[in-house]
């Protein structure tokens, strides 16, 4: 078999805010420092730059300004100031509007953007500082010479079901690079296997939300542009973390979404239907009636802060972006920190590839540039919060307030944690008394698909797509799990944290069984069941490249 | 409903289809789309031969029947075809010219129009109006649309009907037959440079659901693939092609080139049934351009019957057997 | 050989699309785009023939600034150089305009082959490629599924209705437009990528001129004309009554 492989100088695997701010950064060094040519290439698994970009968003412009201050002649797609900040704690029917915005929350300079434009117009800025992108190619494996890393193997593209090569067979290529940056996003693949091989584990592990998030269109006057709310309470009870966000677009378009915490314990509760309900609110019906559902999708987010970020260099390598947690989960923000630590990467993999020494010795310039940074001064104070969050709204609250009043002094340690899929209780523990169906999500509303949507109609509208001919591309390890043990302990949990219908238990055609069905080409690669997996033996792998969702205006 | 400009109405030329003098029905579907106009008819036919075709099309309500009797016409080419009806619209000057929209259609007459310069709205689904223009309503986006699209410019314009949209039956017939005329053409040598082999037939290497005209389509109220059977019989007895929704292609039960909605085929054939098939939208996007469906499910709340024409509440297993029965009574 | 492939630029076929505001086009501002599927396939057959015989590919696309994407696509995939023919006017518009102002961009290239998609996943018209023929003087043929070339000559299998077909030849220069699944689509590879940056593309302006020569006056999703006929009873009842309403009513069956 012929392999492709293509040298370059720096490798950036996931053209997000982090990666391609790298890669940016990197390509406007080598023009101010002069000396050899700086072969750049991102890699990125979508099928055009931004499709698979999905978030709130309210950008910080920090990490911009850093970037390329001159983003407004550059014609950057943030164009709508945070006009309105409010938030509001609710309950079934009512709500209660916070007396002042916490400064956390307070969005006076921030902007309210679509994720995926921003990022389309960062790859093109990419693109124009003479940084190879490359779209439709997933990073599937991590290349080595002996403990370092030496690139990436993208993914075999055209097999069959069976993994068998199609007429058009085109085997991945290794790319092969001096220093690799991995971007690969949050509970990134690539990024996984480094941590299990390196043992680059946190002090704490990571914790994850998953955000689930419509675009509407209602009649413009109903809503100023930069309108931003957030709201606590209903859907969601005390034993959930998060929150649901609105914000407004020019035009009359809206972002709604809910963010729930991957540690809920109620193995019955479905973040989908939380999200039904929390349109069913009256704060949010009254605002999306009459108005069109345009835009769906979903994706995790790291919140597990400060503690639970992974060592971030090692020879050969550095992890930036979601994928090593560099998310404020107080502030809800991550693109600006995202982009900040893309900045310090590309600073440090310059230095090492000009030094001609990629160790991780050299690299560990970008823990340097990290902790003498912005990053560290926005994440160490609110380092407990989320911790805090595990126990409770009100106490969450409360850590989180005096986490703000101290400056972060107190606590001062961190609190015991726990990967969120352990707290997940069986049925038995959840419902001592047993539950009345298992099969049916504790908080099911019934879906009007005017307002609330099944989750097989919500994916039609993210746009999602893959070739259907290909292999599985999520792997369950022990299918049998999931009709015995799951079937009985959990009650089949995937199929309600999963947002796209990827996963169902179908009859097995015996008349008693029931087997696991997976709509892989539903998937929408948010990584919540990898994630939330209660047997953790659920691996999110890449499908062929440029298959998944696409965001526009996301 | 006629309409027309001023005074008079519009005068419809009809190009009809025929192979070895055998017409092609659709170019009947043709001539109904023009009769409804309400103003006069006119049809012409290419070929050569044509004593019989011709005496057959004027049994229609016609005012009368041009054959364009060439030997260089025996066989259809696009460059003779464009020679030879560019020749009788100028003569004959049309408001309109109406063709079913055939696979030879769809090869010559935008040929045809762009050397008279004049519009050709294709493979349209109605005849209709707007602010007292005529406009012609046609799918776009695969059928995720239709539009009215009015014709630009000076007569004639060119406009094609896809088969089905109206029906043969509808045909009005002439007290008398109406008079046939033969329309002399003559195509300078080098006008035809295409050069045909005979028609052969080929078995598919895959199914084209498009081209089907009935579709019987099965979701997971099938439950298994040992009563694919049932649902087999079903389609032998209505002449119609097994199809599926994703589920049912997932599981492997049917190959893939059988799966109808957006990660499959798109379909509008004459008759859909949906057998089991709740009707998610992933599935409606591909089938509801259909002229009749029907819905088969248990579930009376399923979207499948929003789409449909007609609806059964029930079993598939209980109602399919009674359908395979009454079509046998 | 020298070939000429026109492509179009389309929404996405997954995108839900929306009617715009003046109901006369669709909302494309927030759409995702790509290479109209049976373009993809006349670019691929384009490419195997110009292994198989020599020569040259050029992709020539008709639309506004964004159609850049798919010509950089095309380059991506092998062709050999690109003219893109600029025009907001050319988004929406019909297959004669389109046609003129391909025919405007290419006369002068003096191609051996022309080769277009079938028809467009938008409009649907099927007919840009058989225009552009008549306006570049070249014999055309339509719907084809192969492709053989000799001595200056081609013979192509066309397909008609109902699983027949036709081989067809004539003299080059000649139009042919192709169908969906002639042949198996190529990744493009990182080479490949690599490459097309350095491709030629000439960019040319539309011309002012191009008139349309048909006008849609509204586009709407299409209404369900009928009520829903729940048909009650039995099963043997239920199944009689449909059968009865498909042989007499929808005439059906």
């Amino acid at each position: 078999m012929e392999r492709e492989t293509l040298e370059v100088d720096v490798l950036v695997v996931g053209g997000g805010p982090a990666g391609l701010s790298a890669a940016i950064r990197l390509a406007r060094l080598q023009q101010q420092e002069g000396g050899d040519p700086l072969a750049v290439a991102v890699l990125e698994k979508s099928r055009q730059s931004g499709s698979h970009m999905l978030s709130g968003a309210v950008l910080d412009p920090s990490g911009l300004d850093a970037l390329l201050p001159d983003w407004k002649e550059r014609g950057a797609p943030v164009e709508t100031p945070v006009r309105d900040d409010r938030i509001y704690y609710l309950t079934a029917k009512s709500r209660f509007r916070a007396p002042i915005t916490p400064p956390p929350l307070r969005n006076h300079g921030n902007y309210v953007i679509s994720l995926n434009r921003f990022v389309r117009w960062l790859a093109e800025q990419a693109e124009a500082e003479g940084v190879d992108v490359f779209t439709g190619f997933a990073g599937t494996e991590v290349l080595y010479e002996g403990d370092r890393v030496v690139g990436v193997r993208t993914g075999d593209r055209g097999l069959d079901k069976e993994g068998r090569p199609k007429g058009a067979f085109e085997p991945g290529v290794d790319i092969r690079a001096a220093v690799t940056i991995f971007a690969d996003g949050v509970r990134g693949n690539l990024t996984k296997s480094l941590v299990r091989r390196h043992g680059l584990d946190a002090a704490a592990p990571q914790t994850y939300a998953i955000g689930i998030k419509e675009l509407w269109q209602i009649p413009p006057e109903r809503e100023a542009p930069g309108t931003v709310v957030h709201t606590l309470g209903y859907p969601l009870r005390h034993e959930e973390f998060g929150g649901g966000f609105i914000y407004v677009l020019p035009e009359g378009r809206v972002a709604i979404g809910l963010v729930v915490g991957l540690d809920y314990r109620d193995p019955r509760f479905d973040p989908h239907m939380a999200f039904q309900r929390f349109k069913q609110h009256p704060l949010v019906a009254g605002l999306l009636a009459g108005g069109e559902m345009t835009r769906y999708g979903a994706k995790a987010l790291p919140e597990g802060g400060w503690y639970a970020i992974p060592r971030c260099h090692l020879d050969g390598a550095l992890i930036v972006g979601d994928a090593a947690g560099f998310l404020n989960s107080m502030r809800l923000k991550g693109i600006h920190l995202a982009m900040h630590s893309g900045i310090h990467a590309a600073d440090a993999a310059f230095a090492a590839v000009r030094a001609g020494d990629v160790s991780a010795a050299q690299l560990v310039r970008y823990r340097e540039l990290i902790n003498h940074g912005g990053i560290r001064r926005e994440l160490y104070p609110v380092r407990n919060v989320h911790q805090a969050f595990g126990a409770g709204l009100a106490a969450g609250t409360a850590v989180a307030g005096l986490a703000w009043l101290t400056n972060g002094r107190w606590p001062a340690r961190p609190l015991s944690s726990e990967p969120g899929h352990e707290r997940l209780a069986s049925l038995a523990g959840y419902y001592p008394g047993g539950p009345a169906d298992p099969d049916t999500p504790s908080n099911a509303v019934k879906v009007d698909r005017a307002l609330t949507f099944d989750k097989l109609t919500n994916v039609h509208y993210s746009g999602t797509r893959h070739d259907e001919d290909q292999p599985v591309h999520l792997l369950v390890r022990d299918t049998d799990i999931c009709r015995t043990r799951c079937r009985e302990e959990y009650g089949n949990p995937c199929v309600r944290f999963c947002p796209a219908n990827v996963y169902e238990m179908v009859d097995d055609g015996t008349g008693n069984g029931r087997r696991l069905q997976i709509n892989a080409s539903n998937c929408v690669h948010c990584k919540t069941c990898d994630i939330m997996d209660p047997y953790q033996i659920i691996d999110w792998v890449p499908p062929e490249g440029g298959g998944g969702p696409e965001y526009e205006g996301m | 409903m006629p309409f027309g400009r001023g005074e008079r109405t519009d005068m419809v030329l009809v190009i009809a289809e025929q192979r070895d003098g055998v017409l092609n029905n659709a170019s009947w579907e043709a001539l109904v789309a023009a009769q409804q106009m309400g103003g006069p008819v006119r049809v012409a036919v290419a070929g050569a031969d044509l004593g019989a075709v011709g005496t057959e099309l004027a049994a229609a309500d016609v005012e009368s029947v041009l054959t364009v009797d060439h030997p260089d016409l025996a066989a259809y080419t696009p460059d003779g075809f464009v020679a030879a009806f560019a020749a009788v619209v100028a003569d004959a000057a049309p408001d309109l010219v109406f063709l079913a929209h055939t696979y030879q259609t769809r090869e010559f007459a935008p040929r045809l129009a762009a050397r008279l310069g004049r519009p050709f709205i294709a493979d349209c689904v109605g005849v209709g109006s707007r602010n007292d223009r005529p406009a012609f309503v046609r799918p776009m986006f695969q059928g995720k649309f239709v539009a009215d699209v009015a014709p630009t410019g000076p007569a004639p314009h060119f406009v094609s009907f896809q088969i089905g949209a109206f029906r043969p039956d509808a045909l009005k017939r002439g007290a008398a037959p109406a008079p046939v005329a033969a329309f002399p053409v003559t195509i300078e040598p080098g006008t035809i440079r295409q050069e045909v082999e005979a028609p052969f037939q080929e078995a598919k290497q895959a199914v084209d659901l498009t081209q089907a005209e009935r579709i019987v389509a099965v979701g997971r109220g099938i439950k298994g693939q040992e009563h694919l059977k049932i649902v087999e019989s079903l389609a032998a007895a209505l002449g119609a092609e097994v199809a599926a929704s994703r589920p049912i292609c997932d599981s492997g039960w049917l190959p893939m080139d059988r799966q109808i909605g957006s990660s499959g085929q798109t379909v509008a054939p004459k008759l859909y049934l949906a057998l089991g098939i709740s009707g998610a939208i992933q599935h409606l996007v591909g089938m509801k351009g259909s002229r009749t469906i029907v819905a088969v499910n248990k579930d009376a709340e399923a979207p499948i019957f929003e789409v449909a024409d007609y609806g059964i509440v029930g079993d598939l297993f209980d109602v399919v057997p009674a359908i395979i029965a009454a079509l046998d009574a | 050989m020298k070939i000429a492939v026109c492509v179009k630029q389309v929404v996405t076929r997954e995108w839900p699309l929306r009617v715009d505001e003046a109901r006369t086009w669709v909302q494309d501002r927030d759409a995702s785009f790509e290479m109209n599927e049976p373009d993809a396939y006349a670019l691929e057959e384009a490419l195997r023939l110009k292994e198989q015989h020599g020569g040259e590919v050029v992709v020539c696309s008709a639309g506004p600034a964004r159609a850049a994407q798919v010509v950089r696509e095309a380059l991506a995939r092998g062709a050999d150089r690109a003219i893109r023919v600029e025009g907001d006017g050319l988004a929406a518009a019909d297959a004669s305009m389109v046609a003129e102002a391909l025919a405007g961009a290419v006369r002068d290239e003096r191609f051996d082959l022309v080769l277009t998609g079938l028809q467009s996943d938008d409009q649907g018209f099927a007919q840009t490629g058989v225009v552009l023929a008549e306006l570049l003087g070249i014999p055309h043929a339509t719907i084809i599924m192969e492709v053989q070339v000799a001595e200056g000559r081609l013979r192509v299998k066309r397909e008609l209705e109902g699983g027949w077909f036709q081989w067809v030849s004539m003299p080059t220069p000649a139009l042919l437009t192709i169908q969906s699944g002639i042949n198996q689509l190529r990744y493009a590879t990182l080479k490949g990528i690599m490459a097309a940056k350095r491709k030629e593309v000439r960019v040319v302006e539309a011309a002012a001129d191009l008139a349309p020569r048909q006008e849609i006056l509204e586009i709407r999703v299409p209404e369900k004309t009928k009520q829903t006929r729940m048909i009650d009873g039995s099963p043997a009842d239920a199944a009689a009554e449909l059968v009865k309403a498909l042989r007499e009513e929808a005439r059906v069956i």
